[in-house]
């Protein structure tokens, strides 16, 4: 069975386009957000979290995963298709997520499964059960500048995602959100976690490196997995306008991935600006900058 | 898995308040001031949030409710859509007002005409009114 591909970065970290593009290669197969390895039973992704301080995900964070059985098993993702998703899923719920997914992964063969979830970062016993279930899977740790990072989690939904994970500074006053600490510590379990994985097991690359050129730095991952990196497969891989999700679903499960993706999934090459580390954050009123630990930790990402 | 965890989660620090798991807060890292303010904002939020959403659903509203007054005529006395309108029906009121149109755009041509006629007797009668007395 082929080994599975993770990416891991918090979330806006141009995870949607590189796993588009990783997953249009002849030989990989680019799954929606699973969101599953959260919970240890299948069933457990349609009740709310065992542990009350946990907050319950949106009802749409099933959507990938039903998007996925659809068009794994009925080679389309139309209602007929998602209902059928939903008996596959009713038929083994008691089934842990590891079988359950290692079923997806033997379908998939003999094509490399390629998913990311941003939620897996924000456990490390998420990303421990990854390991325990594919003991031989490979994981790509993304990184983004942290300013562009933050200032695209602060313009989703008020930084929902930045109060999810208690990203929250305390001055003598009052509690803000902060999302560079989400950007810091997201990352920290990260690499926490690929101290426990083989070195050639994982790789570390900057969105920016692959958004700007990724004649060049596409072919990197393609060796790195093993697979095909000629210019046939590097041309299909830029299309990720191509993958059966890259757009919205069927009425019944809709999402799966960043909706600004789904609405606008083509992806043209560009220059990413990369701000300064030292300069003041535009999500804060008080003009202060990235903390010393932030830079600290962007600059061992490459970033000046 | 939990030592392991444990074994690894000392390795780097964090600057955060959760502990391994980013969506729970480490409450005994903070202070119980701190706590009431984590928990003010996390409040202020929530509540800007449904602001938002309240306000989203009021625009929404009134444009349905425009809508609905521009189609009225299509449902009855209980603004329940009548049972098994057929599109005759529509067609036939759609005629009914064009021809209700064409019939009034008729009658004004009409008292337009009337109207030029008079004038133009007025006209005449004021100059006959006009010659005699310059005559006399």
């Amino acid at each position: 069975m082929a080994a599975p591909l993770f990416l891991l970065a918090p979330p806006r970290s141009y995870t949607s386009l590189v796993n588009a593009m990783i997953g249009q290669h002849p030989q990989a197969f680019g799954l929606p957000e699973l969101c599953m390895f959260v919970v240890d039973k299948l069933k457990e992704m349609w009740m709310p979290p065992t542990d009350p301080r946990i907050e319950s995900q949106p009802t749409w964070a099933i959507h990938g995963f039903l998007r996925a059985v659809a068009e794994i098993y009925a080679g389309e993702q139309s209602a007929a298709a998602i209902t059928m998703a939903h008996h596959w899923a009713i038929a083994r719920e008691e089934r842990s997520i590891a079988s359950v997914y290692q079923e997806l992964v033997a379908k998939i063969d003999p094509l490399i499964s390629v998913e990311k979830s941003p939620i897996y970062t924000t456990s490390l016993k998420c990303m421990l059960s990854i390991r325990e279930a594919f003991p031989d899977a490979r994981f790509l740790h993304l990184v983004r500048h942290p300013v562009s990072q933050c200032k695209s989690v602060m313009s989703l939904n008020e930084g929902t995602f930045a109060k999810y994970v208690n990203s929250i500074e305390f001055t003598d006053t009052r509690a803000i959100i902060e999302p560079q600490i989400a950007w810091h510590d997201l990352n920290i379990n990260i690499l926490n976690f690929l101290d426990y994985v083989p070195k050639e097991q994982q790789l570390r690359m900057r969105g920016e490196d692959i958004i700007e050129n990724p004649r060049h730095y596409l072919p990197i991952i393609c060796r790195w997995l093993g697979i095909r990196d000629d210019e046939e497969a590097i041309d299909e891989m830029i299309h990720t306008e191509r993958s059966p999700f890259a757009c919205f679903g069927p009425f019944s499960a809709l999402f799966g991935n960043d909706p600004a993706f789904l609405k606008g999934p083509t992806f043209r090459p560009h220059k990413v600006k990369i701000p300064s580390l030292d300069m003041p954050v535009p999500w804060r009123k008080d003009k202060k900058g990235l903390r010393p630990e932030v830079i600290a930790m962007a600059q061992e990402f490459g970033y000046k | 898995m939990s030592d392991l965890i444990n074994e690894i989660k000392t390795t780097r620090k964090k600057i955060g308040i959760s502990g391994s798991d980013e969506r729970i807060a480490d409450l005994s890292k903070l202070t119980p001031f701190q706590q009431s303010l984590r928990l003010a904002t996390l409040r202020e939020f929530q509540a800007k949030k449904i602001k938002k959403y309240v306000k989203k659903q009021v625009t929404q509203l009134n444009t349905k409710r425009r809508i609905a007054e521009e189609i009225k005529f299509l449902f009855d006395e209980h603004g329940q859509p009548s049972a098994n309108m057929p599109i005759e029906d529509v067609v036939e009121e759609r005629k009914q007002i064009e021809n209700q149109i064409r019939w009034f755009e008729a009658i004004t041509t009409e008292l337009r005409n009337r109207l030029i006629k008079i004038k133009e007797i007025e006209d005449y009668a004021l100059d006959l009114i006009g010659q005699k007395e310059s005559d006399s």
